[in-house]
């Protein structure tokens, strides 16, 4: 991408968006006063490929409002009725089965907060919604509701958070925050939790690991300094528990509010300033939502350029934004959200509630290993004809076992599963003796780890293998694994946490709380075996034709080829985001074995052999 | 063949692109680098921070036509249910009360009715003129003037002669659809050719008449066939200088025939993409306009950012797109909004693109 700034104000924004410098409150004004929306939006989208690649999300969901009695008086709200008005209703369990279909994987359940229904009737809800559709996920209340339960059933927020984990809730929706600032909500919204409950709630559902959103409702009476202020907060919260998914801006909706701090509808170009901008303050932030509901698929299709990487779903029922006057179809057919993927030139991936990518809807995509051990190859990638999706090894084998990408670099035990339809190439991410980054954290020695849980990163399909060939032949103990989830997990109701990436990285070099030892596996399996370990291998489909192939090997070698020597370079940013010094990230990845030679070949062998001796159900 | 970064270059620096160098921008440049290739030429052209607009309506004297193109949802057959056509006299009413509220330009355009006669036609032309002078007659689409060519037994330049001497000076540029012949007898068979189009046009410019040019895209052609239309109207404009902007928009399939072969809205994307490709490629354009009225208001807002410098008209009255379930209507004062919220300074023009009134920020204030 090329830049040719029309505002020289953005220069030196853009030399700290280069260098992964965080953006201030100036910065950010800086960045809403520019008249250069496209040098703002190519800004936000190198921050977005740098994130997500060429991949923008969606979820095939339903939305569910279960009543729309409330006990608040929003003026902004035109949803909300009082019990006995005509226009009220209250949804039983069965009502909202009902209105569930199975083709969805996301429920999203919000609703009024009336004062006479009991604690057991909302985990009544999510249980029955679990029992009933276990493909489907329940993401569920905003804090304002978590709020009112804790009051109203005189329980800490903790507690009602716990409960409601314990019934089936994942994740949680971001809405209610508005906007921070305190005299905003005195004028507009004096009857909601405000800054310190609502993040109070958030960082309780993390520590608890329950995953969530976050939101801004901007276009009314707020400043621009407000919505910075907002972000900023929200920046300095992630930086704190690492718990939040997603950032959707709302556009105000004016309509039948009662109250008018605006009567006219947001522009497309502060629409696509506050995505762009939250794209870049958010550093710390995975995904950007552009919800087409509330933007108009007008601009949320644009926005695809302009730094969000999300398009939220399909959306059954709409009536808090339709109420107010959104100009949105009800529904928005999948194969159209495809298309506007499509042409905004992003491959359109269908996701879980936690963003993990359950079918990609395009051809010629890669996957690509989203840790630092993997830049050598990815750096400075030519990607030609392919798409790159940034991907976790488990869910990249999972997609493989599928046929949906056809090519990248898998986990060993991935390949071995997909060899029938994989061909092996020359390249591999092996150890030498350690890895620093395939770790156990654990209060307890290898021998007293018998019987023990140990929680076990979603991400990973090989080190738990590993881990479980250490366990039984090394050491010969049995414990019991037990699946994380992708984003913030508790780790607290575990004996040991297996780690991988740079998620392991960060814990090795910083200490994960609550655990006193850490294992390298690397290291246990070299002290063991005294052979290098191959934790994945490049791999293309075998049917992708010849010259495709070629061409693909032609342009790993070449990556690999540019980055050689160059380590401390082209991992330094990362590093940074790891809080790992240059030194450290250059004795790192020379630490790995590129090359796929002999003695790569002949731990591969080891370790497959091994592997069909501790499960002798299981080929591989 | 030349490479994507080198004709970004070459379009950067002004260059002018040959057609196979049009399909590739359009087919494989990245959005923004198209927005920003179309901010550059948008930029030499008209330098500042204006956007022109023009404040008019869009009425139509007869729904009944004889053409029957797949993409309209407008037309009725003659005799057919819900047919009209309207008096001089009612039309002119109507302008009167158009005049009234500001309007400074009729677009007026109709089915080809072959039940009117030719001097309905110059009678609407000279009755305008006479009687409501606030307003810039620019009226008839290509297929009107054959069709009155059609009733006279007129030649075409003979009908743009008498209509000019009546006192019409600017023509619309609709109709021209995709100027490539495969795809007009697929969407619009009886309307005439490509060639027939450009004929009109030509030989209007020859006369003196300033004509906008359009392009709907967004139902059967294939990219290479959106650049030969460009490609076909920059020759024209090289030839005679009478264009006075281009405006593309996208197919509403609601309501048409069409709509069995091509259920969707061409996406919001594509129009961004479309119109900078329009704007880089047709160097001897002064004006591209964001169709706002056809393309939702928020696209017309973010098309100022993609190579746009005017935003059309506040079309009080518009039948055409609302036929087909696309209703979007706005005012003057709308307008000026939405082109002072894009970032732009709006100015009110007149259908030759004169400025009228300046909306200036500071005097808003």
């Amino acid at each position: 991408m090329t830049f040719n700034f029309r505002d020289t104000s953005l220069i030196p924004v853009w030399e700290k968006v280069q260098k992964r410098e965080r953006l201030s409150m100036a910065d950010g004004l800086a960045l809403y006063a520019t008249p250069d929306l496209i040098s703002l939006g190519k800004m936000a989208n190198f921050v977005q490929q740098q994130k997500s690649g060429d991949a923008v999300y969606f979820v095939l969901n339903q939305k569910i409002e279960h009543t729309n009695i409330c006990v608040l008086s929003c003026k902004f709200c035109d949803f909300a009725v009082k019990k006995g008005d005509p226009e009220a209703y209250e949804m039983t369990t069965g009502d909202i089965l009902s209105t569930l279909t199975p083709d969805i994987t996301e429920v999203h359940i919000t609703g009024g907060m009336p004062a006479d229904w009991p604690w057991e009737r909302y985990l009544d809800i999510v249980r029955t919604i679990c029992r009933k559709y276990p493909n489907i996920d329940v993401k569920a209340f905003t804090a304002v509701e978590i709020d009112f339960f804790h009051k109203k059933f005189k329980m800490p927020v903790g507690e009602v958070l716990r409960q409601l984990k314990e019934a089936g809730l994942k994740t949680m929706p971001g809405g209610g925050a508005e906007v921070f600032s305190e005299r905003v909500r005195r004028l507009l919204f004096n009857q909601k939790i405000g800054a310190k409950g609502w993040f109070g709630v958030h960082k309780a559902a993390h520590r608890l690991g329950i995953p969530t959103n976050s939101t801004l409702l901007y276009g009314h009476i707020e400043t621009l300094g407000e919505r910075l202020d907002h972000m900023i907060q929200l920046r300095e919260a992630q930086d704190e528990t690492g718990g939040f998914l997603t950032f959707i801006p709302l556009a105000f909706q004016p309509g039948d509010t009662g109250i008018k701090p605006r009567d006219r509808f947001t522009s497309a170009i502060d629409d696509l300033k506050t995505i762009a901008i939250s794209r870049l303050m958010l550093d710390n932030f995975p995904h950007i939502k552009a919800y087409w509901v509330m933007l108009t698929e007008e601009v949320a299709s644009v926005a695809l350029n302009f730094g969000a990487d999300d398009m939220d779903g399909t959306v059954g029922q709409e009536r808090i934004a339709h109420d107010a006057g959104a100009t949105s179809p009800m529904k928005l057919a999948k194969d159209r959200i495809i298309r506007l993927i499509k042409d905004a030139g992003k491959i359109p991936v269908e996701r879980d509630v936690y963003y993990n990518p359950l079918k990609v809807h395009a051809d010629n995509v890669i996957g690509k290993i989203p840790y630092l051990n993997s830049l050598p190859f990815h750096s400075d990638f030519e990607k030609g004809p392919f798409k790159i999706l940034p991907i976790v090894p488990r869910r990249m084998g999972l997609l493989a076992a599928d046929g949906q990408l056809v090519a990248g670099l898998f986990s060993l035990m991935d390949y071995y599963r997909n060899e029938s339809t994989l061909e092996l190439l020359d390249w591999c991410i092996a150890t030498r003796d350690q890895v620093k980054s395939v770790m156990l954290f654990s209060n307890h020695g290898w021998a007293d780890l018998d019987g023990k849980r140990i929680g076990v990163t979603d991400e990973t399909a090989t080190s738990i293998g590993l881990l479980r060939l250490l366990l039984r032949k090394k050491y010969n103990v049995k414990a019991e694994f037990v699946r994380l989830h992708a984003g913030v997990n508790s780790y607290a109701d575990f004996d040991a946490v297996l780690l991988i990436g740079d998620q392991a990285l960060y814990h090795n070099r910083h200490g994960l709380a609550g655990f006193e030892l850490v294992y390298d596996l690397a290291a246990e399996w070299y002290d063991w075996k005294k052979m290098p370990f191959v934790f994945a291998v490049w791999a293309v489909k075998k049917d992708l034709p010849r010259e495709t192939k070629n061409a693909l090997c032609a342009t790993i070698a070449e990556s690999l080829r540019r980055t050689e020597g160059r380590y401390r370079a082209i991992g330094e940013l990362h590093g940074k985001m790891l809080r790992l010094a240059p030194a450290d990230v250059e004795e790192y990845l020379e630490g790995f074995n590129y090359t796929l030679g002999d003695r790569e070949k002949e731990a591969m062998m080891e370790f497959r052999k091994l592997t069909a001796e501790v499960n002798p159900g299981v080929t591989i | 063949m030349i490479q994507l970064p080198a004709l970004c270059d070459k379009a950067r620096n002004g260059g002018r692109l040959a057609p196979e160098e049009g399909v590739l921008l359009l087919k494989h440049a990245e959005l923004l680098e198209l927005g920003d290739l179309a901010n550059g030429v948008r930029a030499r052209k008209n330098p500042g921070p204006k956007v022109t607009f023009v404040v008019d309506t869009n009425p139509n004297y007869t729904n009944v036509c004889n053409i029957d193109c797949i993409f309209c949802a407008f037309y009725r057959h003659p005799g057919e249910e819900g047919e009209y056509t309207y008096s001089v006299d009612h039309m002119i009413g109507e302008f009167r009360r158009a005049a009234a509220s500001g309007v400074t330009t009729v677009l007026l355009q109709g089915g080809v009715n072959p039940a009117l006669s030719f001097s309905y036609y110059l009678d609407m032309v000279r009755r305008t003129i006479a009687e409501v002078p606030e307003i810039h007659p620019h009226f008839f689409s290509t297929s009107e003037i054959i069709g009155m060519a059609g009733v006279s037994g007129l030649t075409v330049p003979e009908v743009l002669r008498q209509l000019w001497d009546a006192g019409l000076r600017t023509i619309p540029g609709g109709g021209a659809e995709i100027l490539n012949d495969r795809v007009k007898k697929k969407i619009s068979h009886l309307k005439g050719s490509s060639d027939d189009w450009m004929m009109v046009m030509r030989e209007a410019h020859r006369i003196g008449y300033r004509t906008t040019a359009t392009m709907m895209y967004g139902h059967l052609e294939t990219d290479e066939e959106i650049v030969e239309h460009l490609e076909r109207i920059r020759r024209l404009q090289d030839e005679t200088g009478g264009f006075t902007a281009f405006i593309p928009w996208s197919f509403k399939p609601g309501n048409t025939p069409l709509e069995k072969i091509i259920p969707h809205y061409a996406t919001p994307v594509r129009y961004l993409q479309v119109l900078a490709v329009s704007r880089i490629y047709l160097d001897n354009f002064d004006h591209i306009q964001a169709s706002w009225f056809s393309e939702g208001k928020k696209t017309g807002q973010i098309a100022l950012h993609f190579g746009a410098d005017d935003f059309g008209g506040t079309l009080f009255e518009e039948n055409v797109h609302a036929a087909a379930n696309f209703v979007n209507r706005s005012s003057a004062d709308e307008v000026v909004n939405l082109i002072r919220d894009s970032g732009f300074i709006p100015a009110q023009r007149d259908t030759l693109y004169n400025i009228l009134r300046v909306f200036d920020p500071a005097a808003a204030a």
